[in-house]
Parts: C-alpha cells; structure tokens; sequence
C-alpha cells in the first residue's frame, strides 16, 4: 500500500509526459492526487493502528511513522486542492495566450516530480536518500519558480537553485559526519537509517555527533528558510506562479524542517539534554521572527509578504521545537499543520488577485472585496488568520506556543516572542489591509472569479482552518501526540 | 598506503587553489577536470583495496562513475555551455590573483585548527587528509562567492561537491552505495538545470553577469 505512495506520482509524471491534450492532462491531474490522498489516508490509518508502517523491500527502505504521516498528509492534501486550483489558473492563463498546452504539459511534469520527491523525503528510513529527496525537490521546482521565463523569474530561479544547492551540500557534509560518529557502531548494512541510529543514538561519538548537527541546521535550515539562508525565499515564492507558491510554502518548508527534527532527536538523545540544540534553534527561530517582522513592516508586494510571513512561521515552528519540552513540540507540530494550510490558502488567492490585477504591488489594488468577493473573502480571512487572530488554527497554536514558552520560565523570550507577533500583526495589518476597500481605479476591471473552481477550493481551505482553530480533532491530536513522543523519545 | 592518500589529498588540495588563481573560464575547466581525475584515482586505490581486502567492488564502481561524469561527460558539457555565450566573457574576477591565494591559504590554516580540536576526528594524531579536502570545500564556496559569471558559480559548486565526496571517502571510507548513486544522479541533474539557465540568463539579460541580477531586493 504505502508504496503505491511512491508510484502514482512516478505514474503522474510519466503521463503528463505522454498526454498531449489540456483537458486530458487536467483529469489526469484531478485522478492521481485524489488517488495519492485517498493511498495517504489508509497509510495514516495503518500508522495509527500499528505504529510503524515498514515494508521488507529494498532493505527496509520504506518507513512512515506518526510523524512523517502528519507532514505526509499535510502534503498530499494542499497537493489535490492546488491541483484542482491549477486547472482554473492554467485555463485562464491559456485563455490570456501566456502559455499554450506545451507548457502544461511542463507544469503537470514538473508539479508531479516534486511531490514525488517530496513523498519520497518524507516516507524513506535513510538520511542518505532523504538528503537526495531534498535536493530532487530543489532541482524539481527550479523551472517551476523560472516558469515565467522572463528577468525576474529567471533571477529568482537562478538565486534559488544556487543557493539551496550550496545549502544542501552542507547538510550532506552534516549527514557525512553523522555516518562517521556511527561507523564503528551501526553494521553497514544498516548505515544512515533512522530507527537504526536512532537506537543506537547514546553510543554514537558525541563530538561529532555534535558537529554534524551544526552542517545539518544551517543545511537543511537554508531549505526551510531560517534567517539568514532565506534570501532565495522571498524571490522564489513571489516569482513562482501562484500553485507553485502555495507548494512551496505550505509543503516544501515542512519537508526540510522534518528532516532538521528527525536529526535532532537523535542528536538530543545522543546528549542526553535539548541545551545545545535548543539554544541553536531557538537562536535561529527568533532571528527569522525578528527579520520577517522588520521586512513584513516594510513590504510593498504582497506575494513577497507573504514569503516573509512563511519565514517568520518557520521561525515559530524552530523555535517551538527548540524548546524540546512535551507541550512544545507538540504547538510546534500543531503550528506546522496549521501554517502549512494558511498560507497555500493565501497564496492560491493572491494568484487570482495577481490574475485579475496584473500587479504585484499592494499599492496597485483597491476595493478587492468588489471585484473579487470571494478571493477577496478569503485572502482578507486568511490574513486574520496568519496574523493570529481567533477564532483561526494559528491562534490556537500560537498559544500553546508561547504557553510552552511560558511554563519552562521563559519570561523574556515569552515576552520577545508575543512583542514580535504583534509587530507582525501591525505589518500586515497596516500594509495590506488597505487593498480591500477603497474605489476602484478608473480601470475596467470586470468583477467576478475568473477561477470558479478555484475559489471553491479556497473555501474548502477556510474551512479546514476554521474547525481546526475551534476545537482538535480526536484522530489529529492522537497523531500529533505520538509524533510528539517520537521526536521528545 | 596512507602514504598515497596523503599525496593525493595534498594534490586535490593544490589543485583547487589552483582554480582559484585562473582567470579564464577555459582554464577552469581545465582545473576541474584534473581534480576529478585525481579524485577518481583515489576513488580507484581504495576501491582496489576493497576489491582485496574484503572483495567489495562498489568503490571501482563509483570510481568508474567519477571518470564517465566529471572527467569526461560534465567537462564537455561546461564546454559547450561556455561555446555558446564564450563571444561575452572575458577575464573574471574581481579581487586580485595573490590576495585570492593568500585567503585560500587562510582558509586552510582555519579548518587545521577547527579540525584539530575535535577529537572524534582524529586518533593519535590530526586528520591531515580531512583537513586537506575539508579545505577544498571552503575553497570551493570562496570560488563562488569570488567570480562574477554564472559559469564561475557553477565550477565552484561542482568543486563543493568534489571537496564533499572526498572527505567522505578520507573519514567514512565512503558513503554506502545506493546513496552515492543518487548523489550522482542529484549532481548531473543539478548541473544540467543550471547550465540550461545559463544559457537562458544569457538570452534575457543579454548577459551572464550575475551582479545584472539584481531586481529582487527587500
């Protein structure tokens, strides 16, 4: 069963090569991630009944436990709802001549290729091929974000493949010499698998245990956009097209900052204390609050506002994690669900807003409630939302954030932390909430969606973060609390 | 033998300073291509000593591997990238030649002691083997950061990732198998993707002068 995790995207991939009719490679699209949620959904049942998924196949290559299940689920289900937005916004961009069905083909063969990849970092029981997951997620996505192929998409593609290539081969340096601190330990058979270092963590060298964490933080980190590797962030996010954009905050980040946790239980049980960890982390996590909160004040194109706003959720889910105690890690997973839908929310709705204006800049749009009352709706909603207003997911977990925080006697860095939140709240809220009201321009801007199926799709979202800001559903929380126990041990 | 490994680890060394002291596209690749041969002979001695010892032959694999892609294949490649934007490119740098060396020299002195004072990494006495081609990493991460062609950006990459597989193969006596191969596969993708979006840059911008790419700020 949880191979077929692997082949329906391989599958995917292959016939958006060989289909050469838009609608064809539409239903193609619409079939194969509906058939990856559906495969998902009985996989994280089994993970929930069992434990361990594990197949004896490929030396026990396949493992998916609580917690990939949780980053696992989180991308097979944006994966379908950005599919079924993409067919909106690739006929609309097929109606306006900016492509034709060659390059759709392109996007259903690159889209494909990087979930693939993804699922693959997420359900493998070896950091080796984690680690070549990873990097298949950067070169996947490279034309995708360059998808426009024009300077400033070109800039951004460039920038992004550099820097999270150069990025990735530190974290591979890391993964090295965590193979090292364990040579004398593991068999080789079994070298660089989880479970297997895992239980072994107290008898690897801790010295280079250590060292290796430290390649593999500011590796991985860079791919999950921790200040100050972000600097590819903003412009992949804001250049790439608007599914694209979603995948990339909601998914691709999560994916990265996986692979730093999976790490960092071992590296914590190795040492018997989070101190060293922790302090990292946190550092890291503040710094990119920090940051995002000073760009996010100054901000002048939306989409990029957002790339800083992934950046300071990321900070939180570091930050959370850093601290390493039970309720900490269990809002920082929480956080991680509910940023993840948040924002492939918000940035599936600034593609139609970028549709229908043809600008980036928040200084462009006036009166967005009028033209695009359901877009609109639900970009002025989710920007409640992603600054941490009830009654939305991200609040709830916001809190238990800074509960967490609280509790260990964190009174500073608590403080810190909600001073900067606000500060982010005030960024967003002086900076675009200025684009829903107001006349429209002298323009003939005709109101209405251009993507019906699309907007259905944002409204599914809206949902999705409104129930799960009320109240936690029983199977999400068991899920979450034994990821939790995986990672604290 | 670790007599030999020394040697070479020194030459590997040697030759990634050398890179940096080029001032020719051409003559990078020249570089490139020596320090991947040097490579695959190391690879050869220990995957030999492997096939004696203990009649594994996946090292000789890799090494075969390492003189199809790096010696051969990836060089020609860069070659044919270079033919097709070579009328815009001329001397790329932009410190000078000495001061370039003095630094690469720094660097090496900086991972000795940096490696020096982890003990997990050294036995009896220090590790010079991982602190040669630990260099070569820095190294090539200082070769980026110093040329302004998107070509130069490239070279340096594929000299991290030489200086990489050579700090596995001197601590680790190489990563298992299956992970070497997807490294590969991941390397000759990633070296593709860019040499595609060279030629792009080169179309857009007329140019392929990353310091023209400078649209996206704040």
């Amino acid at each position: 069963m949880g191979l077929m995790l692997w082949l329906v995207p391989l599958v995917a991939v292959l016939l958006s090569i060989l289909i050469k009719e838009t609608k064809a490679l539409h239903v193609m699209n619409v079939v194969c991630s509906f058939a990856l949620v559906v495969i998902a959904g009985f996989a994280t049942k089994s993970v929930m009944v069992s434990g361990i998924l594990q197949y004896n196949l490929f030396g026990m290559l396949f493992y998916l436990d609580a917690l990939s299940a949780i980053i696992l689920d989180i991308v097979v289900i944006i994966g379908f709802l950005v599919s079924i937005y993409s067919i909106g916004y690739l006929n609309e961009e097929l109606r306006r001549g900016e492509v034709n069905t060659k390059r759709i083909q392109l996007f259903y063969t690159l889209m494909y290729s990087f979930l693939f990849t993804m699922v693959l970092s997420l359900t493998v029981n070896n950091i080796g091929i984690l680690w070549i997951a990873i990097e298949g997620t950067t070169l996947a996505s490279t034309f995708l974000v360059g998808y426009h192929n024009n300077k400033h998409s070109l800039e951004a593609a460039w920038k992004y493949v550099i820097i999270c290539s150069v990025g990735i081969a530190i974290a591979l340096v890391g993964i090295i010499f965590l193979h090292l601190s364990s040579v004398t330990v593991i068999d080789s058979s079994h070298a660089l698998r989880w479970d297997i270092l895992y239980d072994h963590a107290k008898e690897l060298n801790g010295q280079i245990v250590r060292l290796s964490f430290l390649f593999i933080i500011i590796g991985f980190g860079t791919k999950a956009g921790l200040v100050p590797m972000h600097t590819w962030l903003p412009d992949a996010h804001s250049q790439a097209p608007s599914p694209i954009s979603a995948l990339l905050s909601g998914v691709l980040l999560n994916s990265a900052l996986y692979a730093v946790i999976r790490v960092l239980s071992i590296v914590n049980k190795n040492l018997g204390d989070s101190q060293f960890t922790g302090n990292i982390l946190v550092g890291f996590g503040l710094l990119s609050i920090t940051t995002a909160a000073i760009f996010i004040l100054t901000q002048k194109d939306y989409k990029r506002l957002l790339a800083y706003s992934s950046i300071e959720h990321m900070g939180i889910i570091a930050l959370s994690i850093g601290l390493f105690t039970p309720l900490s890690i269990f809002a920082g997973l929480f956080h991680m669900i509910n940023h993840s839908f948040t924002k492939a929310m918000l940035f599936l709705a600034s593609g139609n807003i970028l549709q229908k204006y043809e600008t980036r800049k928040i200084s462009g749009i006036r009166g967005l409630l009028k033209v695009l009352p359901i877009s609109g709706f639900a970009f002025l909603l989710g920007l409640f939302a992603i600054s941490g207003t009830p009654p939305f997911s991200i609040f709830a977990s916001e809190v238990s954030v800074f509960l967490s925080v609280f509790a260990e006697g964190h009174l500073v860095l608590g403080s810190l932390f909600i001073l900067l939140l606000a500060l982010v709240f005030v960024g967003i809220a002086v900076t675009l909430f200025r684009i829903f009201y107001g006349e429209e321009d002298s323009e003939e801007r005709k109101p209405g969606e251009t993507n019906p199926a699309g907007a259905a799709v944002l409204i599914v979202f809206l949902i999705i973060i409104s129930i799960t800001g009320l109240f936690m559903p029983d199977a999400m929380k068991e899920l979450i609390t034994s990821a939790q126990r995986i990672i604290g041990g | 033998m670790d007599s030999y490994y020394d040697i070479l680890s020194v030459l590997i060394l040697l030759s990634s300073i050398i890179l940096v002291s080029h001032k020719r596209i051409k003559s990078y690749i020249k570089t490139f291509r020596i320090q991947s041969a040097l490579i695959a002979l190391t690879a050869g001695i220990m995957g030999w000593n492997s096939l004696m010892e203990e009649g594994r032959f996946d090292v000789l694999v890799v090494c075969g591997i390492i003189v199809l892609l790096k010696v051969i294949y990836i060089p020609r490649l860069l070659h044919k990238t270079y033919g097709s934007v070579e009328y815009k490119v001329e001397k790329d740098f932009f410190l000078n030649i000495p001061l370039l060396i003095l630094i690469c020299c720094g660097l090496v002195v900086f991972v000795y002691f940096c490696v020096s004072n982890i003990s997990g990494l050294n036995e009896d006495h220090i590790n010079l083997q991982v602190v040669n081609s630990f260099s070569v990493i820095l190294i090539g991460l200082f070769f980026m950061i110093s040329r302004k062609w998107a070509l130069g950006q490239m070279i340096g990459f594929l000299v991290i990732e030489n200086g990489i597989f050579v700090t596995a193969m001197f601590s680790t006596h190489g990563m298992p198998f299956i992970v070497d191969i997807g490294i590969f596969i991941d390397m000759i993708t990633a070296i593709l993707i860019m040499g595609i979006m060279v030629m792009q840059i080169n179309k857009q911008f007329d140019s392929i002068n990353i310091n023209k790419l400078k649209n996206l700020k704040g």
